[in-house]
């Protein structure tokens, strides 16, 4: 009977809890968040609870508390507060989730998430923002930032910096970030102040296949010569297998997230003056252009100039491409997973770069900001601290699965390192350490646009890609101008 | 009791010429809950879609926005590449209805000639099929298909065939975007053209046989001409559509390899969600859709709906 009794109420305890976790976005005022009492007294009759976490809490927080407690900021101004958060669908997400009930627990802030897919994600980003709804306290940002900046809908961070009941630098330590990341938080170099915090960051990196290395006996390239050779040897001595692969297709995150790497890298810039300057027909841009397009014409695949980032992923993990001449780190577990044929034979390095060049790869940061009209930006900001800390990042990356770390002392922890393999760490860290991300002006994805278009005639056999690059560089100037 | 007479005689006139308004304008009230769900959703997007082809910056306050003339048109010829994007459309639209309704029609004649009823409904139904992926599906898989590195098309090619497979979407990515068209919707011409044939009388096809027509008389000169409403309407309709394409090309090369495969609508798509000019993108849509009308118009009036059913 009573043991009856006991199981009705762990059902009806269980049912509660997973109705609210169902409830996800919705879930509003009570149950579930801070105490989550009814959750916990469903085991609470046999076991005694475990009690590590400070004061009373019956749940196991993923993080203690303690790791947030030691810092000088009063975490609890706002308790009984609530904010919402509007994200993409983005393993950020997943991996902070089951972190978030430390934050619920020690600000008494309880968080709220809208998820969307990525284009309805930036439609209703711009919807709320525009008309000053404010719906989201939180959001993510990207290539848009300038252009969401200029409007003066973000709200800049430096206010909550300079607050001291709001951040402590002693615990927050910024300087872990990494110098890429911070500066394009800053806008990429067009705003003197915080724009929002960086959550994930990508580097690009050069891949290829080590048996077949072994089997011509080649040495992974570090120049750009270097790098041709070896694409040329596989190219010709192998049937089935194209030198390397390489986004083609236009898009500005597409064929000039990669090109724009290798520009920089022989020493040019997007935007000698801003904006009446664009560089793109600079000698720098048009010789990364040339050797980028002869690359993928001499030996990469028939058709090059429409392949997006997940035809380079598969050519590679098909077996049927030498390299991956440069592109986002974060291939490395779809490179090396169950999904490859090559999962054994792939091997990672820093991105090529001219001999006499400076070593420069592309970075992307995915960030989070604040709007102007947020109705908890203090909150928000919080938030924003707590996710971005150390003790939370390291969690994400030791506990749930996480690559992407913006903190240095991360990618140099040594669990961290042998999970995700030593190698790949390596050349992560030392990409990040000197990682040039695209700024991304206001007109960016416009302009981008047309620049990406040009330059995929160029890899089709169109036209030059002289002509094209200064076909690209008046047309971005002209987008400024008219 | 002089109360309710009063009140009887002001409110008889009224009523009587509501009624007389009612009755005078019958049939416009009749209309009107038709006509205003004709303003909701066709003239006021239309009208708002000039609005913002006029204006200077978008802005829901009618009265801040800035007159801009014509000069969102002009960028759209000038840096907006729409004479481009109306080219390429105009390809499209000829070279796959012409294709559509050629294999339509042969498809369906040689249907309509099986005698056995199991083999014509599994032709049928084979026949059909195409149409049923959605256009967004058949291009991720025709991406798919068509990669010169992982894809089966080019390996049959290469390896059946002493010919080397081109590189679909960049060498020729218009003739790819247009047979991947036709590949879809010939199915839809083969249904109506099917039907059509059907209907024509068995009496009227024997005369002309035992006449002495040959095969192709019979179809010149009693089959297509008896057909003709078919014929009219099944082109019309797909003219239409095809002028709407967007989610096979779009899927497929984005518009690319640059602005090779650009249609119209992908064109507008790009001004208003990547570039953000929305009165731009504005501008191309009022120009598109006053061309299509006109042109529609003009090929019903040429063809003419009255000869059609005759």
């Amino acid at each position: 009977m009573p043991s009856k009794r006991n199981r009705r109420h762990f059902l009806k305890a269980t049912g509660v809890g997973l109705l609210g976790s169902l409830a996800g976005c919705t879930r509003g005022g009570d149950s579930s968040g801070s105490g989550g009492s009814d959750g916990g007294s469903g085991s609470g009759d046999g076991s005694g609870g475990s009690g590590t976490a400070s004061e009373g809490s019956g749940d196991d927080l993923a993080i203690p508390l303690s790791e947030y407690e030691d810092a000088d900021i009063e975490w609890r101004q706002f308790e009984g507060s609530q904010i919402n958060i509007g994200a993409v669908q983005h393993p950020w997400v997943s991996a902070i989730k089951p972190a978030v009930p430390v934050f619920e627990e020690l600000t008494g802030i309880e968080v709220v998430w809208n998820i969307l897919p990525e284009q309805q994600f930036r439609t209703k980003r711009q919807t709320d923002v525009s008309t000053g709804a404010g719906q989201f306290d939180v959001f993510y940002m990207d290539q848009v930032v300038n252009q969401f900046r200029e409007e003066g809908w973000l709200q800049p961070l430096d206010p909550y910096f300079e607050d001291s009941s709001l951040y402590d630098e002693a615990w927050y330590k910024p300087d872990d970030l990494f110098e890429s990341s911070k500066w394009q938080a800053h806008g990429g170099g067009y705003s003197d102040t915080w724009t929002g915090l960086p959550i994930t960051v990508e580097v690009q990196t050069q891949f290829y296949r080590q048996d077949l290395y072994d089997k011509h006996g080649l040495e992974v390239a570090e120049t750009l010569e270097e790098f041709r050779q070896n694409a040329k040897t596989i190219h010709e001595n192998e049937s089935d297998v194209v030198g390397t692969v390489g986004r083609g297709q236009k898009g500005y995150g597409m064929n000039i997230y990669i090109l724009n790497t290798f520009l920089r890298e022989f020493g040019s810039s997007l935007w000698t003056e801003f904006p009446t300057d664009s560089g793109l027909d600079t000698d720098g841009v048009i010789n990364a252009a040339e050797w980028y397009v002869s690359l993928l014409q001499d030996y990469g695949p028939e058709g090059a100039s429409t392949q997006t980032w997940s035809d380079v992923l598969s050519t590679m993990q098909e077996g049927r491409a030498g390299h991956i001449v440069s592109d986002a780190n974060l291939f490395w577990p779809g490179l090396t997973g169950s999904d490859s044929s090559v999962a054994d034979t792939i091997g990672i390095a820093k991105a090529p770069r001219p001999a006499d060049g400076q070593f420069s790869p592309n970075a992307f940061n995915w960030q989070i900001s604040t709007s102007k009209n947020a109705r908890n930006s203090e909150q928000a900001f919080l938030f924003m601290l707590w996710a971005t800390s150390q003790p939370t990042n390291t969690w994400m990356h030791l506990e749930n699965g996480a690559a992407f770390s913006v903190r240095q002392s991360v990618w140099e922890n040594d669990e961290f390192r042998s999970r995700v393999g030593e190698n790949f760490a390596q050349v992560t860290l030392e990409s990040l350490q000197e990682a040039a991300p695209d700024p991304f002006d206001r007109k960016y994805p416009q302009w981008g646009q047309r620049y990406s278009e040009e330059l995929q005639r160029a890899i089709a056999g169109q036209k030059s890609a002289e002509e094209a690059m200064t076909r690209a560089a008046s047309i971005a100037e002209d987008i400024y101008s008219g | 009791m002089s109360t309710p007479t009063q009140t009887e005689s002001t409110s008889q006139p009224t009523s009587a010429r509501l009624r007389e308004l009612w009755n005078d304008y019958l049939p416009y009230w009749f209309m009107a809950p038709m006509v205003l769900v004709m303003v909701m959703i066709t003239f006021f997007p239309g009208a708002y879609d000039l609005y913002l082809a006029l204006i200077e910056e978008p802005t829901l306050n009618v009265f801040a926005a800035e007159f801009a003339g014509l000069s969102n048109f002009e960028t759209a010829f000038t840096r907006g590449g729409a004479l481009h994007s109306f080219v390429v459309t105009i390809t499209v639209v000829v070279s796959a209805l012409l294709l559509e309704s050629l294999l339509g029609f042969l498809l369906a004649a040689l249907v309509a000639g099986v005698d056995s009823g199991r083999t014509k409904s599994f032709y049928r139904v084979l026949f059909i099929l195409p149409m049923a992926v959605a256009p967004v599906s058949m291009a991720t898989i025709g991406r798919i298909m068509l990669n010169s590195e992982i894809g089966i098309v080019p390996y049959v090619i290469n390896t059946a065939t002493p010919f080397a497979a081109p590189a679909f979407l960049s060498d020729i990515p218009l003739l790819t975007v247009i047979l991947l068209d036709t590949w879809n919707w010939t199915p839809f011409m083969f249904i109506i053209f099917y039907a059509g044939l059907s209907s024509v009388p068995d009496t009227l096809v024997e005369a002309a046989r035992v006449d002495g027509a040959p095969l192709w008389r019979r179809y010149v000169h009693v089959i297509i001409p008896y057909m003709k409403p078919v014929v009219f309407v099944a082109t019309l309709i797909r003219l239409i559509d095809l002028f709407r394409t967007f989610g096979v090309v779009y899927g497929l090369t984005q518009g690319g390899p640059g602005t090779a495969t650009q249609l119209v609508s992908i064109n507008i798509y790009e001004q208003m969600f990547i570039n953000n000019q929305i009165t731009v993108a504005a501008a191309i849509a009022i120009v598109y859709l006053v061309l299509v009308v006109a042109l529609c118009n003009v090929i019903i009036a040429k063809v003419g709906f009255e000869g059609v059913w005759d």
